[in-house]
Formats: structure tokens, sequence, C-alpha cells
């Protein structure tokens, strides 16, 4: 790389950085001001920003591993972008432990995330969690103590298999030696097991406990598949940006673009299945236990359709499924690279939306003939602060990452056919 | 059989020694403007239908039909059944609404689509079809093995026998031989 080229990614680092903790500041500040006013919605803004790029990052991890298992030889040059990405896991572990120390000192503060963690918390028409016979059956997964240790599983076996998997990728340009590719492909079998153990519940506790009293089997797989669209998405923007500007220029070509284009379309189907089918059985079964978490979604106290509603009902089945389904159904869609740019940020922007809808609307205890109002949809500054603090931090791993290696894995066995690769 | 008329010749196939060779005599073929003509070779060229100037097959569009049509047939079945004809509660669901036949038109969606796709690759290859005349041509053996291929059929507009010869030559084919039905 040429020395101007270099300067100016520093200078992007730098910027990066300061950006993301600029960020973080502001969020965190919002953090602080809700905790003194007994507020949640800041620490809903913090989990949102976090969820955003931690979902993209599970995302292009779950590509890695799937590419590595598959011995796919068109994605080498696309593997090592990721590869970068991942140098970003341990900092997102760093950005959740505010949460999680939250929940360890400030358990008593009524504006908390998970109201479980607070056995005095009151709940909406009488009672308290510790009195709840629901919580109670659920207390031996939903306490503190284990929680802390899911957590720190998560990161801990992420991080790890990210060391792995981005070790072999830069010693194999170092020494040539095949084997570390075999080493990745093991490493990847394993990994995805853990990192798929690791996102279900993450999902079920970071999102899914938010309302305790819900449960769905499909929460983890709904997770899963939003992260592939996200990863997928931004998976694409990285390589246009990188073609456009930087180490994959004259790299990555239409063959490369079309095969993320196919799997846009793909995961797009399948994360409308994924929902429709989480949605479809609550739907038909009919059960007040499981359908309530779709209701809070759909009614106001006085049963009028809330914001929620046609957030989702037009938001995300047209806005997310939809549109992008018969968008990216056409071949022009997937090859001309700004049609791309078009439909990934699209994705990007309703994925945004699926996070809020998943995790934002809640009970909280209100003086009416209900005992609670629901969260309504806004968008706060602090969301925004969060959004792009989280952003900036990423993108300085992913920089510091990408300057001390080679563009591309120049020495893999495959890196010919994914250079050569044809749409 | 009670046709006397003389059967029009099927077209006039080249071999060629390389895949170099070929793929570049097929974009002059493709540059000369002719329409019905093919390329034969023992194994796969991703950028053929570039070579060849072939423009996207008709089987998508086809597909995309059959999933419209079997997506108003399921909600129409449903429709017809539930509030139509015999008006039903079921499980406290409204006689009609697109949720819960999902797995009706879901399903006739990806059976007519996959229909569509099949029948349509039927059609546009003109298949069932037993013979080809290049069989007729004894080298055409090799075209599994190592040889390449090139036919142009006497239907092309553009077609002229001792033209189309002389270019074909031109271009490195050897063994021209005019092909019968």
């Amino acid at each position: 790389m040429s020395q101007p080229a270099s300067d100016s990614i520093k200078k992007f680092t730098t910027l990066a950085l300061i950006v993301g903790l600029l960020g973080l500041g502001i969020a965190g500040y919002g953090v602080y001001q809700g905790l003194l006013h007994h507020d949640s919605r800041p620490l809903v803004s913090w989990l949102i920003g976090f969820s955003f790029w931690f979902s993209i990052s599970i995302g292009m991890f779950f590509l890695i591993m799937l590419w590595y298992v598959f011995g796919a030889g068109w994605s080498i040059i696309i593997r090592r972008q990721l590869e970068h990405a991942l140098a970003a896991i341990p900092f997102l572990g760093l950005i959740f432990l505010p949460l999680l120390l939250v929940a360890w000192f400030y358990k008593e503060n009524p504006g908390i995330l998970w109201e479980w963690i607070n056995p005095e918390h009151p709940l909406p028409g009488g009672g308290t969690v510790g009195a709840d016979t629901i919580y109670q059956t659920k207390a031996p997964y939903l306490n503190l103590p284990f929680f802390t240790a899911r957590v720190i599983f998560y990161f801990t076996a992420m991080s790890l298999i990210a060391y792995l998997l981005r070790k072999c990728s830069f010693t194999l340009d170092k020494d040539g030696d095949a084997r570390w590719v075999l080493l990745a492909r093991k490493v990847s079998a394993a990994g995805i097991i853990i990192v798929a153990m690791s996102a279900t519940f993450a999902a079920f506790d970071f999102f899914m406990s938010i309302s305790y009293h819900w449960f769905s089997t499909m929460y983890g797989v709904w997770f899963f598949a939003a992260s592939m669209r996200a990863g997928i998405a931004a998976t694409f923007l990285l390589c246009w940006v990188l073609a456009c500007s930087g180490q994959l220029k004259g790299l990555f070509n239409r063959g490369h673009q079309y095969e993320l284009g196919c799997l846009c379309l793909a995961f797009t189907v399948f994360w409308a299945y994924i929902s429709f089918s989480q949605y479809f059985l609550i739907y038909n079964a009919n059960i007040p236990e499981e359908t309530f978490w779709y209701n809070l979604r759909e009614l106001t106290i006085d049963g009028a359709k809330s914001s929620w509603w046609y957030l989702s009902a037009y938001g995300l089945v047209f806005g997310h499924f939809l549109f992008p389904f018969l968008y990216l159904l056409f071949y022009k869609s997937k090859v001309k690279v700004y049609r791309m740019v078009i439909i990934t940020c699209w994705i990007l922007s309703f994925h945004l939306l699926d996070l809020y809808f998943n995790i934002l609307p809640n009970k909280m205890v209100a003086d009416n003939a209900l005992g609670y109002t629901i969260t309504p949809f806004t968008v706060t500054p602090f969301d925004a602060a969060a959004l792009i603090g989280v952003g900036g931090i990423c993108i300085w791993a992913f920089l510091r990452s990408m300057v001390k290696q080679e563009p591309i894995p120049i020495r893999d066995p495959f890196i010919q056919t994914s250079i050569h690769h044809h749409g | 059989m009670f046709n006397n008329k003389e059967k029009k010749p099927y077209g006039l196939i080249a071999s060629f020694k390389n895949i170099t060779e070929a793929c570049d005599a097929a974009e002059k073929v493709r540059d000369a403007g002719f329409k019905r003509w093919d390329f034969f070779a023992p194994l796969p060229i991703h950028n053929i239908h570039e070579i060849m100037g072939l423009k996207r097959s008709k089987v998508s569009v086809i597909t995309l039909f059959g999933g419209i049509t079997g997506f108003c047939t399921g909600m129409s079945i449903v429709y017809y059944m539930n509030a139509y004809d015999y008006p039903l509660i079921v499980g406290g669901k409204p006689f009609f609404s697109p949720i819960f036949p999902f797995p009706v038109f879901y399903e006739l969606t990806i059976l007519l689509a996959s229909f569509g796709a099949f029948f349509g690759m039927f059609l546009t290859n003109l298949l069932p079809r037993h013979n080809h005349p290049v069989f007729n041509h004894e080298p055409f053996s090799k075209a599994s093995d190592d040889g390449f291929f090139i036919a142009i059929e006497c239907r092309d507009p553009l077609f002229d026998k001792s033209k189309t010869e002389t270019l074909l030559r031109d271009l490195g084919g050897t063994e021209i031989t005019l092909l019968d039905h």
C-alpha cells in the first residue's frame, strides 16, 4: 500500500475512534441521566446501538465459518475483509459491560432494562417479580449470576474463535502452509455450533427476557436470520467502499457482487419465513400466554392500533420483506452496483427498525385501568449516539486490523478461483 | 412421406482445435450477426453467454408468472371455500384473512413457480427432442472429450452456404460439413 493511502487510513482510524468514544460518551451520559430519573429508555438506546453492530458481526462471523466449511472459493477475497471486522468482537463485549454493571449495581433502580433482575420490582397490576409464579419457575435460568456467566461465555467463546480464525488466515499469508486452511475449517465446524448457541441464547437473554413472561423457540432463529441479513448487507457495503477507494479496487467484480446479491435474497426470504412462522404459530394457537407479546405491539390501551402496528405491518412486512424480495428477484438488481448499494442500505435501515420492534415495546407501570402503558416508538438522540458510537468503535477495530495485514489472502490455495470468479 | 419437396439441410458444422480458438471464433460469429447457431464444448465455459451474445433466458419470467398464478389460486381457493361457498368460523378466526391460508397459497406459489421453471425450461429448450442433426456428424463424438464445435443453421437469415463456409474456415474451423436433418 502506498504511503499517502496508509496515511489517510491512519487519519480515518483516529477519527473513527474519536467519533466512537464521543458517541458512547453521549449515550453513557444518557444512561446516567436515565438512572437518575428512573428511566430505562437510555439503557434501551445503548442496547439497540450495541445490537445493531453485534448482529452485523454475528452475520459476518457465520459467513466466514460457512465459507470455510463448504470450501467456498469465490469468497476468499471478501473473507479477509470480514476477518478484520471480527476484530471488533472483544470490543463489543466491552461495550456490553456497562449494561451488566448497571444490572449488578443499580438493580433497585425502577428504570432497569431487565426487570427480572430485581425481585422487588413492581409488576403492572400489582405484585412484584419475586412473588410472580412465572418468575419463580424461570428463576433457575433467569438470575443475575448465571446471566453474567452466560454473557462472559458468549463473548469469551466468540472472541476465541474469532482469534483462531484470524490467526489461521494471517499466518497463512506469512508461511504459505495450506494446513492453516484445514485448521480453520475444523475451527469453523466447531465454531458454527458455538456461535449459533451463543447468538441464540444471547437473543433470549438480551431481548426476549425484557418481557420475561413471553417465550418463543423461534426467537433465536429470528436473531440468526436478522443477523445474516444485516451481515450480508454490511459485507456488500464494506466491499463496495473498499472497491471504490481501497484495497479491493479491481478485485471485487460483478461475480462476487452477484453472489452476495443472491445471499441477500436468500436471507430476505429466510428472515420472512422465520418471523412470519413465529407470528403464525402464535396467531393460530391463540393462547394468551403467547399472544400478549404481539398485542403489546398492536394495540394501545383503548384498543386502537398503536404506532407499533403500522410499523410492523407496513414497515416490516412490506418494507423489510416484500420490497427487497421483489427488488432482488431481478438479475439486474444484483449485478448493477448502485442498485445493490440502495437495497443493502435499505435492508440495514429496516433491520434497525426490526430491532426496535423486538426490543423497545414493553409494559411500563402506570396509573390507569390496566396498570400499564406501552413504550411508544420513539427515536431519541441517545439512540443515534449509541449507534454512531458503537459503529465508530467497530470501524476503528476494523481499520486497525486492516493496516497490519495483506489486503487479500495472497497464499490461500484457492485465491485464483476467487480473483477470477465469474457471475 | 408424401412430400417430395427436397428437405433443407440443417446447417454447417466446424471443428476447432482448442478452447481459445473456439471462443475467438464464436465471438467472430456473434459479431457477424448470426442468431441461429450453437456452440458445443466438452466443459462448462462460464461467460459463454457473453461470447455467444445470448440474451437472458425467458425461464425466469415464466417462473414468475407460475408463482403469481399459484398465489392467486391459493388465495381464491380459501376465499371460495371458507368465506363464500360454506362460511365457517374456525378457531375464532375471521372467514377470510390473508394470514391463516398462508400455508395453502405459499405452497401453491412454490409449486406453480417450480412448474413454471421446469416446463419453461422444456419450452425454451424445445424439448422433448429425441435426436439432433449434429449427431449425424461422425467427429461430433469428440464433443464429450476434447472437441469444440460451432454449428450455424440454414434457418439463419445471414446463412449463405459458400460465404458461411469461408467464414468458418477463416476462423480456423476444420472438417466443415453440411449437416442433413
